[in-house]
């Protein structure tokens, strides 16, 4: 437990909590970008620049956005208008199932044999090289799904826009 | 020396090197690219400060500096705040994985592209920012356009860097560099690389919102986009976050296509570093040429067409160009090698055009127009 780490887990957990908190969606919006660099920060600590680099790629570039989209097109955006209260009305139902995802996430850290290995020792043509590799070895199954489930989203997604514009 | 003082120092001076050679060319671009837009319109530029006018960005920087700091009354003060400040960082961060000369980079990660891509694109949140909390009409637009043009480009510019890592072999910045060593051996000088350079070229103008693709800031139809709402110092940190942007983009592109640091003479025993830094900054000052040069000469493009090219002319052709490395590397011998990705590549580029060359000059219907 070092200082950086500390510093970082500070911002990531006031990222989060300001995400849930604030009224304003866009303001909630960048809080969450805050907690998406909090992550990527821990796996920079972690020596585990690539997915350091993917969920900064992945996640501010693309999914950030895409929430951004969405609020867009939505009302309401400054958060004035219903009800202000701090907490809902089902908030001991909140704290319940995060405790109980917290215990469950504690024990099967504690279970796994990830822990045990894990500052992750990296073969010596580094970790970029071990993903690859195995993703085109032992996960090429899974790999090969993810991509025509991926290229059917596109291409579905592509259909949607096509029947707007003959519509009209 | 104490270990502590040295350790520090040695982290501490590559990144104070490369921000004040980085700052000075920034400060030097400016000038150079209103002196040659204005030999472009026939004019003589900045001619009053100095000799040349060389001293105008010095003149600019100290009335910015001295400027009143405006603020709108609607505007969401904090984060109004932060967006010039979230536009710098990223262009900065960039530079940290950029080989300016042989054996001398900030930080050698072994994902340097990558992470330059990644940050790059988290520039697009500031643009954003700035639009939005101004609580202007012309800001937002600007913002919604800037978000829409660096999500869609972004697309194409991952997979022109697709095929450099495939013939590199490795994500790490030196490592890529070190790839491109012998004659003819930069990636440009393939029929893949050249491809490539230019996909990637086209798509790091439209992140930086360069014109022809300075849709964002568009200054006959939205005022100044994103930063209408802005001035004194916060509007040179949108500038300077804008070129510094463009400069280290720049500087990706002359590691990934250009051979980076290498060029005769970089490997000299005693001068290398200053040939091979001299061979960077030639080749970067190339493409910031270019920059002007299209910015002098190219109208802006429309939203549709920008969008367009994007999506049905840059990434069907950089996936076609991810086929035509595969098909190099696995060609039996160079020529054919060549010949068959070469011959692919003009291919696909005449059918795009063809296929997208009839939307382009439809004649246009107005409603209330009979």
């Amino acid at each position: 437990m070092n200082a950086i780490f500390l510093t970082l887990s500070a911002v990531t957990v006031l990222g989060a909590v300001l995400a849930v908190s604030l009224r304003n969606l866009v303001h909630c919006l960048l809080a969450l970008v805050l907690f998406f660099l909090g992550i990527a920060g821990h796996f920079f600590l972690m020596r585990a620049d690539f997915l350091g680099a993917v969920q900064i790629l992945i996640y501010i570039g693309a999914v950030a956005v895409l929430i951004l989209f969405a609020i867009m097109l939505t009302r309401n955006i400054a958060g004035t208008e219903g009800a202000r209260r701090a907490l809902g009305g089902a908030w001991w139902l909140g704290v319940g199932v995060s405790a109980a995802l917290a215990g469950l996430m504690i024990a099967m850290t504690r279970r796994s044999e990830l822990a045990s290995k894990m500052p992750y020792g990296a073969t010596e043509e580094g970790v970029v090289k071990d993903i690859g590799k195995l993703l085109v070895t032992d996960w090429v199954v899974p790999l090969e799904i993810m991509a025509v489930l991926l290229t059917a989203a596109l291409i579905g997604a592509v259909v949607v826009a096509l029947e707007e514009t003959k519509k009209r | 020396m104490p270990d502590g003082v040295a350790l520090t120092l040695s982290v501490l001076l590559p990144i104070g090197i490369v921000l004040g050679v980085f700052l000075t060319i920034f400060a030097l671009l400016t000038w150079a690219e209103r002196k040659a837009l204005g030999r472009i319109q026939n004019r003589l530029g900045p001619n009053r400060v100095g000799p040349f006018g060389l001293f105008q960005p010095i003149a600019d920087a100290l009335k910015l500096l001295t400027k009143e700091d405006i603020v709108p009354q609607a505007a969401d003060k904090v984060v109004h705040f932060l967006a010039p400040v979230v536009t710098v960082a990223p262009a900065f961060l960039i530079l940290a994985v950029v080989p300016v000369a042989k054996g001398f980079v900030p930080v050698d990660l072994n994902i340097g592209v990558l992470f330059a891509l990644a940050v790059s694109t988290a520039s697009v949140l500031a643009l954003f920012m700035a639009g939005w909390a101004s609580h202007n009409k012309f800001s937002l637009l600007g913002a919604m356009r800037a978000v829409a043009q660096v999500v869609s480009y972004e697309v194409p510019m991952v997979l022109a860097a697709v095929v450099v890592l495939m013939a590199a072999g490795t994500l790490s910045s030196v490592g890529i560099v070190e790839a491109q060593r012998g004659f003819g051996g930069w990636f440009i000088c393939k029929p893949w690389g050249l491809v490539g350079f230019v996909i990637f070229q086209l798509c790091a103008m439209a992140e930086v919102a360069r014109t022809p693709f300075d849709l964002p800031e568009a200054e006959s139809e939205i005022v100044a986009g994103y930063h209408t709402e802005y001035s004194g110092f916060k509007f040179a940190l949108f500038q300077m976050g804008e070129y510094v942007a463009a400069l280290t983009m720049g500087g990706i592109t002359v590691t990934m296509f250009l051979g980076g640091y290498l060029g005769p003479g970089s490997d000299l025993p005693k001068i290398g570093w200053l040939v091979s830094a001299c061979w960077f900054f030639a080749k970067l000052g190339i493409i910031i040429i270019i920059n002007i040069w299209a910015r002098g000469t190219w109208p802006r493009v429309r939203v549709d067409q920008l969008l367009g090219f994007a999506w049905k002319m840059l990434l069907p052709l950089s996936l076609v160009n991810i086929v035509a490395m595969a098909l190099w590397h696995f060609a039996p011998n160079k020529i054919a090698g060549w010949l068959v990705s070469a011959a692919l590549l003009v291919a696909a580029i005449f059918g795009l055009v063809k296929i997208n060359a009839g939307k382009a000059f439809e004649k246009r219907s107005y409603r209330f127009i009979s």
